[in-house]
C-alpha cells in the first residue's frame, strides 16, 4: 500500500517536473515573474517529492519488503543493516532513483543559492536542471520502476551481490554519483548562458564552484573505486581500463580541461566556444556513461543487469547532442574571443595545450572504450583493447601533462620575458634533474627517470611558488610563515589550494610510475609451515581460520611476512576468501595487505586443500601504492582549499583581474 | 605591458574582413561535427538493437549456437543431439575458471568415451592470451571465442565461469555459476546427461 504511495509519488514528481520546464521556459522568455517563480517552486518540489519516494524504498528495504521486486532481488534478511541502506544503489531501479535523488537535491541547493542572482538565466537553468530530472523520473515511473511487486510475498530475499557488500562499496558510489550527477549543474548554466545570451564572465564565475565540488566527489570516487578495485578484487592492480571505470574517467577528463579553460576565458576572454563545448561534453558523457553500463550495450565486468532503459537513454542522448548544437550554433556569433594568443611562451598557451592533452586523453579513451564494440557491429569480430593500449596512448600523455602542470605556473599571461624565464626555472629544472640522476644511478631505467623527473619539477615549481608567496607577505606585513600560508589559502585558495590539488595529482602519479615498473609478483603454494621468497620478503603459511559471519564464512589464511636481511617480522598479512549463504558460487576475496610508505605486500588467497594444510596464494610487492591514497586525501583537501566561499576575494576579484591581466600577481 | 594592449583589437578587426570565407568553413566544421555525432548515435541504436534482440534462455531448452575453434573447426550446438554436453564459458583473465581447468579436462579425457561432449567458449578475451590458457592446461576439447558474446547473451551468463549441462534432448539440466572444484559435484552433474 505504502509503496504504491511511493510510486505515484514518483508519478507526481514527474508531473511537477514537466510543468517546472514550461514555467522556466516561457517564465524566462516573457520575464514572466509568477511563472518563474513557480519553475523555482517545482524544482523544490520535486527535491522533496523524489526524497519522500527514497525514504519509502529506505523503509522497503530496511523492513524486508520481500514483496518488492526490487528488495526481493537486492536483500535478504540476514544481511548487515547498512548493507540493506546501501543496497539502495546495489541495483538498476534503486540506483536510478538515488541517482534521481542527488540531481534533485542538487537542483534544489543551485535553485536556493542563486534565488536572487542571475535574474535574466535562472530559469532556463531551472528548466535544464528539471528536464534532466524528468527523464530520470520517466525510467523510474515506465521502465524501471523500483516499487514493482512480486506476485507473491517470498520469504526471504535473494542477497545482495557479495561484491557489493564491502564498505568501500557503500561510500564509493555515493562519491562517484554526487560527482557524475553534479556535473550538470554547470551545464545548466552553460545552457542557461547560451539560452538568455548572457554569455560574459557571469556565468563562469559561478560555474568554477559548481564545478570544483562535483569534481572533487568524482575525483575521489574514481580513487575510492581503485581502491575497492585493490583490496577487493584482489588482481594486485587498481586500474583496469574496463568500460565501467573508463565510464566515470571520461567525464572527470573533460571536467578536468574545463576547470582549467575557464580560467582563461576568466583572464583573457577567450576560448568561449570550447569552453561551452566542454561542459557539454561532459554532460554527455556523464549521461552516455550511464546509459552504456546499464544498458548492456559495453559489456564489462561490473556493469548491471540488462534492462529496458535502453531506448530511453538513447532518445535522451539524442536530445542532449542536438538540442545543443542547434543552440550553439545558434549562438555562435556571440562567442567570439576577445583576444587571441599572444606567445607559445605565455601561460595561457600552456593551458591551452594542457586543454589539447585532456582532449587527446579523453578521445583515446573513448576510441578504446566503444571501438571494440563498433568493430563487432561492422566487421562481426570482437577485437578486444586491453590496457596496454590505454597505458601506451595515455601514458606519455599524462607524462606531458605533468609536465605542464609544472611549467604552466612558471610563465606568465601573455608573455615571459627571457629573464624572467631564467629566474623561474633555474630551481625546479635542478630538481628535476638531481632526482632524474639519483633515480637512473639507483634504478638505471630510463621511463621512471623521467616520469620521476618530472614530478620533482613540477614540485619544486609549486615549492618556489609557495616561498615567493609567503616572502611576498612576509615582506608586506611580517606575520610568521605558517600565517601567511593560511593567508595564501584564505585570499587566493584558488591559486594555492590548485597547487595543493596538483601536489596530489603527483602524488598518484608516483604510485603510479611506482607500479608499473617496479611490481613484483609470485604464484605460490604452500604447505602449513612453508614459506615463499618475494622481494625483500620471506612470507610464511601458519594454517587456515574459519570464522562464522552473519551471512557468510570467513577463511583466512594466517601468514607472516619477514624481513629477508634482519629476519625481523614485518606484518601478519591474512588474505580471506568469503564464501555467502546465498551466492556460493561466488566467493569474494579480501586481500591481505601490509601497507607501509615505501612497498605494500599484499597477498591473494587463490584456494585451498584439505581444510586449509595448503593452499595457494598470488603475492605481489607493490611499491609506493599508498601515496596514490594519500594524494587522493591531499586532492581533496586542495580541492576544498580552492572551492571555500571567501569574501576577501570576492570583494578583490575585480583588483585581481587588472592585477592579471598586466602580468603581475 | 601597456602596449600589449592596444594589440588586442586588429585582430578582431582581421577576422571581421576574412568573414565570407570562414563563415563558409565555419558550416564545413558544424556539418563534419554534427555527422560523426549521427553516425556515433545510429551506431549506439544499432547496437542496442543487437542487445535487445538475444533471446533470454527459454524455459529449459538450450539456446541453439555455432562456434569456430581456436584450431579453426565449426560446431554446431544442433549436431551434438544424442549427446550430453558440458558448455563452459571461460576467459584466460579469469581467475577462478584456472580453479576448474584442470578438472574439466580430466574429466572430458575420462568421459568422451561415454557420449559426453565438453565445449568451452571463451568470452571476451584475446586470441593469444586464450592460446596460451589453453596450452597452460593442456585442454584438448573443442574451445574458441564467443564471437560477438552471442552464445554468452543467449545465455544470459552472470560470468566467467559458468557451465550448462545439457543432456542428449537439448534441454538445459543444470548451471553452475562460478568454478567446479570438486569431482564428486561433477559427477553428480554428468550423470544428470548421460545419454
Amino acid at each position: 500500500m505504502i509503496f504504491d504511495i511511493g510510486h505515484l509519488i514518483l508519478l507526481a514528481a514527474l508531473v511537477l517536473a514537466a510543468f517546472g520546464i514550461l514555467g522556466g521556459y516561457f517564465g524566462g522568455q516573457q520575464r514572466n515573474t509568477r511563472l518563474i517563480q513557480s519553475s523555482f517552486n517545482a524544482v523544490y518540489a520535486v527535491a522533496a517529492l523524489v526524497l519522500v519516494a527514497t525514504v519509502i524504498l529506505w523503509y522497503g528495504l530496511l523492513s524486508d519488503a520481500f514483496q518488492l521486486s526490487y528488495v526481493w532481488n537486492h536483500s535478504e534478511r540476514a544481511l548487515p543493516t547498512f548493507y540493506k541502506f546501501s543496497a539502495l544503489w546495489g541495483g538498476q531501479a534503486g540506483s536510478l532513483l538515488f541517482w534521481c535523488l542527488l540531481l534533485s537535491g542538487y537542483s534544489a541547493i543551485v535553485a536556493f543559492a542563486n534565488r536572487h542572482r542571475h535574474q535574466v538565466m535562472m530559469p532556463y537553468v531551472n528548466s535544464v536542471l528539471l528536464a534532466t530530472s524528468l527523464f530520470f523520473l520517466t525510467l523510474l515511473v515506465f521502465a524501471a520502476d523500483p516499487f514493482k511487486r512480486v506476485g507473491f510475498v517470498p520469504p526471504d530475499g535473494q542477497g545482495l551481490n557479495p561484491l557489493l557488500q564491502n564498505y568501500w562499496m557503500i561510500i564509493h558510489p555515493v562519491m562517484l554519483y554526487l560527482g557524475y550527477v553534479g556535473m550538470v549543474v554547470p551545464f545548466a548554466f552553460a545552457v542557461g548562458a547560451l539560452m538568455s545570451k548572457r554569455l560574459d564572465n557571469e556565468w563562469v564565475h559561478t560555474v568554477r564552484r559548481w564545478t570544483l565540488i562535483p569534481w572533487m566527489f568524482l575525483s575521489a570516487g574514481i580513487i575510492m573505486g581503485s581502491q575497492w578495485a585493490y583490496m577487493e578484487l584482489g588482481w594486485g592492480g587498481y586500474w583496469a581500463w574496463d568500460p565501467v571505470e573508463n565510464a566515470s574517467f571520461l567525464p572527470w577528463l573533460t571536467g578536468t580541461a574545463f576547470l582549467h579553460s575557464i580560467i582563461i576565458q576568466e583572464q583573457r576572454g577567450i576560448l568561449k566556444v570550447w569552453n561551452v563545448v566542454l561542459i557539454w561534453l561532459t554532460y554527455f558523457l556523464v549521461i552516455l556513461g550511464t546509459f552504456t553500463t546499464r544498458s548492456g550495450v559495453l559489456e564489462s565486468v561490473h556493469s548491471f543487469a540488462r534492462s529496458d532503459v535502453g531506448p530511453y537513454f538513447l532518445g535522451f542522448l539524442v536530445i542532449i547532442l542536438f538540442g545543443f548544437l542547434w543552440l550553439l550554433f545558434d549562438r555562435l556569433p556571440l562567442l567570439r574571443g576577445e583576444h587571441t594568443i599572444d606567445s607559445y611562451s605565455s601561460r595561457e598557451a600552456a593551458f591551452l595545450a594542457n586543454n589539447w592533452l585532456f582532449a587527446g586523453i579523453a578521445f583515446a579513451t573513448l576510441w578504446g572504450t566503444f571501438f571494440p564494440m563498433f568493430s563487432e557491429i561492422l566487421t562481426g569480430e570482437r577485437i578486444s583493447v586491453a590496457a596496454p593500449f590505454f597505458n601506451k596512448v595515455n601514458g606519455p600523455l599524462f607524462l606531458l601533462l605533468l609536465l605542464l602542470m609544472g611549467v604552466a605556473p612558471l610563465l606568465g599571461w601573455r608573455h615571459t620575458s627571457l629573464a624572467a624565464f631564467r629566474k623561474q626555472f633555474t630551481f625546479p629544472t635542478l630538481a628535476a634533474l638531481g632526482v632524474g640522476v639519483f633515480v637512473f644511478v639507483v634504478a638505471r631505467s630510463l621511463y621512471p627517470m623521467i616520469g620521476l623527473a618530472i614530478c620533482a619539477f613540477v614540485v619544486a615549481t609549486i615549492i618556489q611558488e609557495y616561498v615567493r608567496g609567503v616572502q611576498a607577505r612576509r615582506s608586506t606585513t611580517g606575520e610568521n610563515a605558517l600565517v601567511a600560508i593560511g593567508n595564501l589559502w584564505r585570499r587566493n585558495g584558488r591559486r594555492y589550494g590548485g597547487y595543493i590539488v596538483h601536489i596530489g595529482i603527483v602524488l598518484i602519479g608516483v604510485a603510479v610510475i611506482g607500479n608499473e615498473f617496479y611490481q613484483q609478483s609470485l604464484s605460490v603454494t604452500l604447505a602449513t609451515g612453508e614459506s615463499a621468497t618475494v622481494g625483500r620478503y620471506q612470507i610464511v603459511y601458519n594454517g587456515m581460520q574459519t570464522d562464522r559471519q552473519a551471512n557468510l564464512m570467513e577463511f583466512g589464511a594466517q601468514l607472516e611476512a619477514f624481513h629477508l636481511d634482519s629476519g625481523q617480522q614485518v606484518a601478519v598479512v591474512v588474505p580471506k576468501r568469503n564464501i555467502y549463504d546465498k551466492a556460493p558460487d561466488m566467493p569474494t576475496s579480501e586481500v591481505g595487505l601490509h601497507m607501509s610508505p615505501i612497498e605494500d605486500v599484499y597477498v591473494v588467497l587463490n584456494g585451498w586443500d584439505d581444510g586449509g594444510a595448503s593452499a595457494t596464494f598470488t603475492i605481489y610487492i607493490n611499491p609506493l601504492t599508498m601515496w596514490m591514497w594519500v594524494g587522493g586525501i591531499v586532492l581533496v583537501i586542495g580541492t576544498l582549499i580552492a572551492a571555500w566561499p571567501n569574501p576577501v576575494r570576492r570583494r578583490n576579484e575585480s583588483v585581481r583581474a587588472l592585477a592579471y591581466a598586466t602580468g603581475d600577481d | 605591458m601597456t602596449e600589449a594592449t592596444t594589440s588586442d583589437r586588429p585582430p578582431a578587426a582581421g577576422a571581421d574582413r576574412e568573414q565570407p570565407a570562414s563563415k563558409r568553413a565555419v558550416r564545413i566544421w558544424q556539418a563534419v561535427f554534427v555527422l560523426i555525432l549521427v553516425g556515433f548515435v545510429v551506431l549506439l541504436a544499432l547496437r542496442l538493437v543487437q542487445t535487445n534482440q538475444s533471446e533470454q534462455r527459454a524455459a529449459g531448452e538450450a539456446p541453439s549456437f555455432t562456434f569456430t575453434t581456436f584450431q579453426g573447426e565449426t560446431i554446431a550446438l544442433e549436431d551434438l543431439r544424442g549427446q550430453g554436453v558440458v558448455v563452459n564459458f571461460w576467459a584466460s583473465w579469469c581467475n577462478p575458471c584456472r580453479d576448474e581447468a584442470a578438472l574439466l579436462e580430466a574429466a572430458w579425457r575420462r568421459e568422451k568415451e561415454n557420449g559426453i561432449v565438453f565445449i568451452g567458449l571463451d568470452y571476451l578475451d584475446q586470441e593469444p592470451a586464450a592460446k596460451a590458457y589453453l596450452a597452460e592446461f593442456d585442454i584438448t576439447y573443442p574451445s574458441g571465442p564467443d564471437l560477438q558474446s552471442a552464445a554468452a547473451r543467449r545465455y544470459g551468463i552472470k560470468g566467467v565461469p559458468e557451465t550448462f549441462f545439457i543432456d542428449p534432448q537439448g534441454n538445459i539440466q543444470e548451471l553452475v555459476i562460478g568454478p567446479i572444484v570438486s569431482q564428486n559435484r561433477l559427477d553428480e552433474l554428468l550423470d544428470q546427461i548421460r545419454p
